[in-house]
């Protein structure tokens, strides 16, 4: 009877916390918006592949049909939302903006709390808007999400994928370097790195805010670098003016997927929780390879991680319990017409000894019974669980029950 | 005020230098720890972790610590996500693959095909002989792996040599030598930018200390 590894129930106490984190996140999403989408659980190996980074490609759970179709279980949504508006949505007006509040599937080695293998993602893209502006949407979005969230001092550190191709040049070194040495920055191999380049050391140590953006000039050349340095500082001041100054920190070692992104890199996360909760940024590589030539910026969060770092804080120590308005014995006609009135039922069917009702009304904390039998409706409000020594009232000894 | 941090120390052959360097970068790590799990410095900047040396990267990793000393042998085998911030240079030792004299083994001889290796490191050595299209049995173990050869459960031994004094014991030479270890500074990629002055300012004092090489 056992679970595979890495994958978990979810019982009504808790399914609940996590609708109530998905209906935030919904809801900010709509009201920057963006109109959600659902795309099939598995897709063909194939076309995945095109759009994942290595990493997720190991990462994905493969299967083939009895045609031997190779499969794979999405481990991410940007892909086949890449490959849905490459192919279905060509002709929509640019730019779209698009969300999901969905599971996806990653084979991890060692599954764990916060790395499941079944997991929930929130997020957005942003297709066909190539400046600023969109990062600075995805970056804001991802901020007020977590803020609505309840983990209102949640921290950001921004990047950007030029500029660290920028300070690689800068010191000198060559492509395949190069390579060698974001994957130590990506990791934040100091160890590695002083062995491979002293001179990254510092890159790879320093965080802060526009100041460390001007240690960065000293070495970057490319108008590329300079750009997106300059991208970077204008980003920071428009945060500054929502007020969120103090909680974006420049990382020049905050690299995700190398192969991913092209520009704009951001990760958000709280001091007790050791993973990161979300992050994106820009790959205007991606949907070019499946022969759709336009830029996208977007950005996911693991809802479990952000139940984590709720449950940490305490925020959801109160088990939420489905609310029931009213326990119904003894006619359906009864019973529809309270859910008509907008009540919450639950019916106990031919149900009449008094006793048994008021002892299942108070162990789901229902205000009121409603007993129908031999066509007389009684109703009896229901005292606190904890003062049971009082008899339950009746407040209506007669009602038409037609 | 800057942030208390929580720090894994290893138990073990790596406790004392562990300890020392600590102290040295001001932090009142204790001699003998005794049979505590946790201690708490005194001037309460500091939690530290009493682990077994192979647990101190999963602490790291999920956050239970926020860093901590290990070998990088024991990073090696257990492929956590942390980051390494330091070398601190003691705790040298090596894994070499070892086998019995008598066996005519010596530095760059070929392996023979379907060599049994008896290990406690089985993923550097499962990547070292896959590197070399080795075909080799793999039998992990969980300690004396010097022992194998000698009462032939193994052809050979991947493990760690600080002295070379118990291979020299049981009759054997080192065949090959995988790689270098010593003690690193590791911590967690979100710890580290969330206590960002506190970690850098312990590391610094930590290389500060560090011998000359």
């Amino acid at each position: 009877m056992r679970l595979p590894a890495g994958v978990r129930d979810w019982l009504p106490h808790e399914l609940a916390r996590k609708r109530d984190v998905e209906l935030i996140i919904r809801a900010v999403f709509g009201r920057w918006a963006y109109e959600e989408v659902q795309t099939p659980t598995f897709e063909r190996f194939d076309v995945l592949e095109k759009g994942l980074g290595s990493e997720l490609v190991d990462q994905a759970y493969r299967f083939s049909d009895r045609r031997a179709t190779a499969l794979a279980l999405r481990p991410e949504m940007t892909t086949p939302i890449a490959r849905l508006v490459s192919t279905r949505m060509r002709e929509a007006p640019l730019p779209l903006r698009l969300s999901y509040v969905t599971p996806v599937y990653r084979y991890y080695d060692q599954p764990q709390e916060g790395r499941l293998r079944e997991l929930t993602q929130g997020g957005v893209e942003l297709i066909g808007s190539p400046g600023l502006d969109a990062d600075a949407e995805t970056l804001f979005m991802a901020i007020e999400t977590l803020d609505e969230i309840g983990l209102r001092d949640a921290l950001f550190d921004v990047n950007h994928a030029s500029v660290v191709d920028g300070i690689l040049e800068g010191v000198g070194l060559a492509p395949e370097t190069a390579l060698i040495a974001k994957g130590f920055m990506k990791e934040r191999n100091i160890v590695a790195l002083r062995a491979l380049e002293p001179r990254l050391v510092d890159f790879a140590m320093t965080r802060g805010g526009t100041e460390v953006l001007g240690f960065a000039r000293r070495v970057c050349r490319t108008p590329a670098s300079i750009a997106a340095l300059d991208q970077l500082a204008e980003l920071l001041r428009r945060a500054q003016m929502l007020g969120y100054g103090a909680r974006i920190q420049v990382d020049f070692a905050l690299l995700r997927d190398l192969e991913y992104y092209t520009g704009f890199i951001f990760e958000g996360y709280v001091p007790e929780v050791g993973f990161s909760l979300c992050g994106g940024g820009r790959y205007d590589g991606l949907l070019p390879r499946f022969g759709f030539n336009v830029p996208a910026v977007g950005w996911t969060a693991g809802v479990e991680r952000l139940l984590i770092a709720l449950e940490r804080r305490g925020k959801h120590a109160v088990r939420r319990r489905q609310r029931i308005d009213v326990l119904v014995s003894g006619s359906d006609v009864v019973a529809a017409r309270e859910r008509a009135a907008g009540n919450v039922v639950r019916f106990a069917g031919g149900e009449f000894d008094e006793a048994a009702l008021l002892a299942d009304a108070r162990a789901h904390h229902i205000p009121r019974v409603v007993i129908a039998a031999n066509g007389r409706v009684r109703e009896l409000r229901v005292t606190p669980p904890l003062d049971e020594r009082l008899p339950a009232q009746t407040v209506v000894a007669k009602w038409d029950a037609k | 005020m800057p942030d208390k941090l929580v720090i894994a120390m290893p138990k073990g052959a790596l406790y004392e230098d562990a300890a020392a360097r600590l102290r040295l970068a001001g932090i009142d790590v204790p001699a003998d720890p005794g049979r505590k799990l946790t201690v708490t410095t005194a001037d309460g900047r500091a939690e530290l972790l009493m682990l077994r040396p192979t647990d101190v990267p999963a602490y790291v990793e999920f956050g239970a610590a926020d860093c901590g000393i290990v070998g990088k042998d024991v990073l090696w085998e257990t492929d956590r996500t942390v980051s390494e911030l330091a070398d601190l240079g003691f705790g040298y030792c090596r894994l070499v693959v070892a086998a019995r004299r008598i066996d005519r083994y010596h530095e760059g001889a070929p392996f023979p095909t379907f060599l049994r290796v008896a290990t406690k490191f089985a993923r550097s050595a499962e990547a070292y002989f896959a590197e070399r299209d080795l075909p080799v049995e793999l039998i992990p173990l969980h300690g004396s792996v010097e022992l194998s050869p000698v009462v032939g459960l193994a052809d050979a031994i991947v493990d760690l040599v600080a002295t070379g004094k118990t291979l020299r014991e049981h009759d054997m030479v080192i065949v090959a030598e995988i790689a270098e270890s010593t003690a690193r500074f590791v911590v967690n990629p979100v710890r580290f930018r969330a206590k960002y002055r506190s970690i850098v300012d312990l590391l610094a004092r930590l290389d500060a200390m560090a011998a000359p090489v």
